[in-house]
């Protein structure tokens, strides 16, 4: 990660500097130009790059959409939303200069004669901005306008490169709908780009925290040789929400919780917690052991599903005092809708290090405090001695968001003559040892990409094995006879009863957040 | 809380064998509205008149991006009576979350007298256990230094740039590192303030379209501010170090030759003007012109690349600013050892 990718390192000049090289030059096209992704995320993200001198100045974008409008409208409007989300006040002089390298393109996705007179006009940016035929296409889309999107820039021509540049796709989430449609996805975009021309984009990776769990776990000595099933009792993974569906019923209603988060960041998530050491830091090298990590993962029967994965739907209730309504009287949601906006899950996965280590997962909408935390739970110390009466357990959590960071709760004798124990936690915050502020995870996957380093994002294969284990869930949730239950929790729990009794179960409880 | 240093007071007096009670005693008073926190010993010692509380200022902005344990030590070895005298303060400021108050702890100290020797056992006596240890030296060093002192020291930070005599200067530096058997990592502030320059110099060769030009570069044009020319030189050992270059005249005032393995001669010239520390650069390599300009707004260079085919585009780029704090919290930020720095330093040491 962070590795050299296609920018050599003979350029002398970078020894010993703590800023990465600048990626080459290239031209970003962005498709859903007008779309919320862009001006939410990835112009902010740009510009904060440029701001901090990481782009070269030759890198351009081109904005392609439906809607007719010019350049400078285009950038009038990503100016507005940029200062709006930005990580860092949007500076006059340099959006000035960023500015001028965003260009718009208006036509129908669909409209081949739109492609041509976009290769022209990439053509006419390399010619005049210096951008060397390097191309970076991003799918700010549905997915249900890939194909038309993918099949016109191959007859355009524009997945080709001359010698010594390079195109490349990245492709946003979600990645398919179930395991078929992954595959055609796949299928599709590989008509047009290869794989190693193809990033599958998953924020969540692009945070600063998820790639410390690597450090965390290779770079310190000490976690390593507990980190197995004769020292860890369980694992736990939580993604909690305050939110409800916020204007995105429309997808949500087809999605639900597992395919929107746990198919995708949890697993994420997971193998990075339970991979092996890779034996470099190649991006293949490290995608090859998350992979082995979801292939391990067992697979469950019908039965299995009833027993371990719980789904929820919020009713009516309050978060923070304030009163919400139900998912199901939601704008844009059926009355009658099925959808789970909560999920727990207990998996296993199956090889050496993780045999009998149950991995708990929750993901929730309207739950009474928003955070996403791996926690690995370690086994008790012998009944003896101390800890005769003890209950506790060591805990190690790292935080992913907010208040990113790492704690280790273990047990401390309490001042006093007599031997009475108590929990205490150390506690290491990021946000209070580097007052520096990480950037935005899209900050680091748009460099990536350029820069041709693939390891932040999803290979074809991670994609795929992750929908066919979900693919089982679903399919046991869409059988019409003896389907698992969908539990209903009030907004502002911390889900169904159903999720606290699946580790009950096992003598075990969710770590309070 | 008197001991909170808000307006850059040196915070409560105490006396030197009752530093820990008292600390202990403000961090229980605080418990719960503020979070200790700490990175590193961070200990800065100074002659200068005044310059304990300029440097309490200074620590009170730098433990907002560096969380440590400040030991700021304001010495008069000339002074006739013998004298110590120590405070402890905090300085907090608001996480950026905003739900925490994130303090640092200061110890100062005034040695008056021959005391100023007791540097190391008061600097060993106050050292949070396992945390790197950092020492800020802001004046001239002396002949002999104290071996043991070094042999703590993980970061050694000075600032080459107000040195009279640098290379005898740098010479008791090299001496500390070897007693301190290579350990300590050197950090000179004057080398920091090339940080962003370097960085926006290093961009224009990333494609390895453009690393020809490296062997083609016939002229460099550096401005400095006065003052400053030790800096210029050191950027210019930057380029002949990592380019491997040698010098071959040195004796031209502020005007240099140098000569590249093949022989080729390039001319370095050096300009007295403008205010940056180092201004406008221009790398002169076949026709092409490599530019790094200071902008309209301080804190932004300008950077471009022309020639007599190009269409310059330029880009504005974060320039590094000349003041303690900021080199400061870029070199904290930095980490790792600086060899790139040494070898700069003995590309040019006939220079200085």
């Amino acid at each position: 990660m962070n590795r050299p990718s296609e920018q050599t390192q003979s350029n002398p000049l970078r020894e010993g500097l703590s800023v990465r090289a600048v990626p080459q030059p290239c031209c970003i096209v962005i498709f859903g130009a007008t779309g919320d992704l862009t001006h939410r995320k990835l112009i902010p993200a740009l510009y904060n790059l440029a701001a901090d001198g990481e782009l070269p100045p030759a890198v351009t974008v081109v904005g392609f959409a439906r809607r007719p409008k010019g350049d400078d409208e285009f950038r009038r409007e990503l100016e507005e939303t940029t200062r709006k989300f930005s990580r860092q006040s949007v500076r006059d002089e340099i959006w000035k200069m960023f500015a001028q390298s965003i260009f718009y393109h208006q036509s129908e996705f669909e409209d081949e004669a739109g492609y041509k007179s976009l290769a022209d006009k990439l053509e006419k940016i390399d010619r005049e901005r210096g951008t060397r035929g390097n191309r970076l296409f991003y799918f700010a889309v549905a997915p249900d306008q890939f194909e038309p999107i993918l099949k016109n820039l191959k007859t355009a021509g524009l997945n080709k490169t001359r010698e010594g540049s390079w195109a490349r796709v990245i492709v946003e989430k979600p990645f398919g709908t179930d395991l078929a449609s992954a595959r055609q996805l796949n299928r599709v975009v590989s008509n047009s780009f290869t794989e190693e021309q193809t990033y599958r984009i998953d924020h969540f990776l692009g945070k600063e925290t998820a790639q410390n769990i690597l450090v965390l776990r290779f770079a310190n000595a000490i976690f390593e040789p507990l980190w197995n099933t004769r020292y860890i009792d369980h694992v736990q993974i939580t993604a909690a929400e305050t939110l409800g569906v916020e204007g995105r019923a429309g997808y949500y209603e087809g999605a639900g919780a597992l395919r929107d988060m746990v198919q995708n960041h949890l697993l994420q998530l997971l193998c990075l917690t339970a991979m092996e050491a890779p034996t470099d830091l190649g991006a293949d090298s490290i995608r090859d052991e998350k992979v082995k990590v979801v292939r391990s993962l067992r697979r469950m029967t019908a039965q299995d599903v009833v027993n371990k994965v719980i789904r929820g739907q919020y009713q009516k209730g309050a978060i923070n005092g304030k009163p919400v309504t139900s998912y199901r009287a939601e704008k844009n949601v059926d009355p009658k809708s099925m959808t789970e906006t909560f999920v727990a899950l207990r998996l296993n996965i199956d090889n050496w290090r993780w045999w009998d280590v149950p991995i708990y997962m929750r993901v929730g909408k309207r739950l009474p405090k928003s955070g996403t935390e791996i926690s690995v739970h370690f086994k008790k110390a012998p009944l003896v001695l101390f800890n005769k009466e003890s209950t506790d357990e060591n805990v190690l959590v790292i935080r992913i968001q907010p208040d990113e960071g790492i704690s280790l709760r273990m047990q401390a004798k309490m001042p006093g003559t007599s031997f009475r124990i108590e929990p205490v936690k150390m506690d290491f915050h990021y946000g209070t040892s580097f007052g520096k502020a990480s950037p935005e995870a899209y900050e680091r996957l748009l460099l990536d990409a350029m820069g041709g380093d693939a390891t932040l994002f999803a290979r074809c294969d991670e994609v795929e094995e992750a929908w066919a284990f979900i693919d089982t869930i679903e399919n046991a949730w869409a059988t019409k006879k003896d389907a698992p239950e969908l539990f209903f929790y009030p907004a502002g729990s911390w889900g169904p009863d159903a999720a606290d009794e699946l580790l009950a179960r096992d003598g075990r409880a969710w770590r309070r957040l | 809380m008197p001991a909170v240093a808000e307006s850059y007071s040196l915070g409560l007096p105490v006396e030197i064998d009752k530093i820990d009670n008292e600390l202990k005693k403000l961090w229980a008073e605080s418990e719960g509205v503020m979070t200790r926190a700490s990175l590193i010993n961070l200990a800065v010692y100074s002659e200068a008149p005044g310059a304990l509380e300029k440097n309490t200022q200074l620590i009170a902005k730098i433990a907002e991006n560096h969380a440590c344990r400040a030991i700021v030590i304001g010495a008069d070895c000339k002074a006739s009576d013998n004298r110590v005298e120590a405070w402890i303060s905090a300085h907090c400021h608001v996480s950026r979350t905003g739900s925490k108050q994130i303090c640092s702890e200061q110890l100062s100290f005034r040695l008056e007298g021959p005391c100023a020797n007791l540097l190391p056992s008061i600097v060993f006596s106050h050292l949070d256990s396992d945390l790197p240890f950092y020492f800020w030296w802001q004046d001239e060093l002396h002949d002999p230094m104290d071996p043991q002192l070094w042999a703590w020291v993980d970061r050694f930070i000075y600032d080459s740039h107000g040195w009279k005599d640098f290379r005898a200067q740098m010479q008791l530096v090299e001496t500390a590192q070897r007693e301190a058997k290579q350990r300590i990592v050197l950090c000179d502030l004057n080398w920091t303030r090339l940080d962003r320059i370097r960085y926006a110099v290093a961009q224009f060769f990333d494609h390895p379209a453009s690393h020809h030009h490296f062997s083609e570069i016939e002229n460099v044009q550096i401005d400095f501010a006065p003052g400053f020319k030790s800096t210029a030189v050191l950027f210019v050992g930057w380029l002949g170090a990592q380019l491997n270059w040698n010098v071959e005249d040195g004796q031209g005032g502020n005007n240099f030759k140098f000569v590249d393995p093949t022989g080729r001669t390039i001319d370095i010239e050096l300009h007295e003007q403008g205010e940056a520390p180092i201004g406008k650069t221009v790398l002169d390599s076949g026709g092409i012109e490599f530019v790094v300009a200071p902008a309209s707004c301080e804190d932004l260079f300008e950077v471009w690349r022309s020639g007599p085919n190009e269409k310059p585009l330029p880009q504005m780029m974060p320039a590094q600013s000349n003041d303690a704090v900021s080199l400061m919290n870029q070199e904290l930020m930095r980490g790792a050892p600086h060899h790139v720095y040494l070898r700069a330093v003995n590309c040019v040491r006939e220079l200085f």
